[in-house]
């Protein structure tokens, strides 16, 4: 056999090899690699030191002061996309509500009948209340919504992502603002302001997992707790299989406070209608299911609420 | 890189950002939702390398967490690094390939995702990964339907380098 006839071509990191560029262009380039390295770990390090400074404090200090005016400064950049969009946004809505319109009308249609047989039926049990209420001198918390001043703003930020269901706000402390502060749509109930600066806050909306809102059952009195339940759905829990809760039902925030919220929720936001009830022999709660009036996915112009009245404090 | 092209990268990472907090965050189509400063970014370091990829991926996220009150540096930390690797693949293997920037998204789409995953796990905050898996496909496909304008917008606006201006690899001679 015979013997392989090849040149002598060395391997690619042999040590012969000659290389294109000179040693010193080699020496350059491990020179940016080591730039290039050293640029990403000052950058990690940058954000792990704000990410811990904010975690520690995340609604004081200096840190959320200079956001806080990060934020009023980009504000106007937000509203001016929001306000581009609009036009598209409109317009999406308003083909996407041609879709189903004539089944709505006809299922508004009955709605209305029975709310207008609701509504009679309201007024005279307020005319009474207002009269017991006058002869106890029951004094009471701020109610919803005539001890309430509404800031009306818009939408300026909205929930990225699943990780978290916050919007942002175009107003904040300067307007009255603060932490706790309900934000309420012309529908119902959106949830509270969690973060605040000068010109924007942020509101953390019902939707959001760690969220908790004490609720009622305006018809039957069955209160719970209200909860992000399947989808764009709530889940009213903590209801008792003893208790009577029926489809069709209006969920309205209970007012009550705690020692940590005493701004919390005040009383008869409205939040929701039961969609279906269930339980189980081994569920210790019923299974209440709420569709909520707010639309959370097209959220645009809301109202944070400011109490025009003293709140009493809890002893 | 140029001061010209430093300013137009700050431009539309800007943009970018403030159109995906103000608009393009309320878009919701099957559980995903369209992330164009993702979009950018991955163009951007493409076109301009690793150490643009890394600080566009922490300007872009400091506006971000800034325009939100959201934690500051959260976004930076996971932008940084998928600005980076996109940059080293755009200098590497990626260079010139058609595929590059398609792939790249739909990859960095998904690390993205695991990464802010992670990061909110670590800080002991609600992560629901299968919320986030659940709009995980969409929000790739979304991702991919912006990668072709977004490109050739940016591709328009920062000028590929010229061949000869990058980096040779080893040559054999002989």
């Amino acid at each position: 056999m015979a013997p392989p006839n090849r040149t002598a071509r060395v391997a690619v990191l042999g040590s012969s090899v000659q290389r294109s560029r000179s040693k010193k262009h080699a020496a350059g380039r491990a020179r940016n690699a080591v730039l290039r390295r050293l640029i990403l770990a000052m950058l990690v390090i940058a954000a792990l030191a704000l990410l811990t400074v904010s975690f520690r404090s995340p609604t004081s200090g200096v840190l959320h002061d200079v956001q806080g005016t990060g934020a009023t400064a980009l504000r106007p950049f937000q509203i001016a996309a929001g306000r581009v969009a609009r036009p598209f946004r409109d317009a999406y809505g308003y083909f996407q509500g041609l879709a189903g319109a004539k089944s709505e009308n006809t299922k508004l249609k009955r709605e209305l009948r029975t709310v207008r047989a609701q509504l009679a039926n309201n007024d005279a049990g307020a005319l009474r209340a207002a009269e017991l209420e006058r002869l106890l001198h029951f004094e009471g918390s701020p109610s919803y919504p005539q001890d309430f001043r509404a800031v009306n703003t818009s939408v300026i930020s909205f929930p990225n992502g699943p990780f978290g269901q916050q919007v942002g706000i175009a107003v904040g402390s300067s307007s009255g603002i603060g932490l706790n502060s309900t934000l309420v749509s012309a529908d119902g109930l959106l949830g509270r302001v969690t973060n605040v600066s000068k010109s924007t806050a942020v509101a953390t909306l019902i939707t959001d997992p760690d969220s908790a809102v004490a609720a009622v059952d305006v018809k039957t009195g069955v209160r719970g707790i209200i909860k992000p339940g399947q989808g764009t759905t709530l889940i009213l829990d903590r209801v008792s299989k003893e208790k009577k809760v029926r489809k069709g039902d209006v969920i309205v925030t209970q007012g009550t406070r705690d020692r940590r919220y005493p701004d919390l929720y005040p009383y008869g936001i409205p939040i929701g209608v039961v969609l279906n009830t269930g339980t189980s022999d081994i569920a210790s709660f019923l299974t209440v299911q709420v569709q909520p009036f707010a639309q959370f996915d097209s959220l645009d112009s809301v109202a944070a609420l400011v109490a025009t009245k003293r709140t009493p404090k809890r002893p | 890189m140029s001061v010209v092209d430093s300013v137009k990268v700050v431009v539309l990472l800007f943009v970018a950002a403030i159109m995906q907090v103000s608009i393009f965050a309320q878009v919701h189509i099957l559980g995903g939702m369209p992330d164009v400063l993702l979009v950018m970014l991955v163009a951007v370091a493409l076109l301009r390398g690793s150490v643009v990829g890394a600080l566009g991926g922490f300007f872009a996220g400091l506006l971000v967490d800034t325009a939100t009150l959201g934690q500051l540096g959260l976004t930076s930390l996971v932008l940084t690094i998928a600005g980076y690797w996109i940059g080293r693949y755009g200098e590497t293997t990626g260079r010139d390939r058609f595929h590059a920037p398609f792939l790249s998204v739909a990859v960095v789409t998904i690390l993205y995702s695991v990464g802010l995953l992670l990061v909110h796990f670590v800080l002991g905050e609600r992560a629901p990964a299968g919320a986030m898996f659940r709009g995980l496909l969409p929000a790739i496909a979304l991702n991919l339907i912006f990668t072709a304008p977004v490109y050739a917008l940016v591709r328009r606006l920062l000028r590929p380098f010229d061949r000869s201006d990058l980096a040779t690899e080893v040559q054999l001679l002989g």
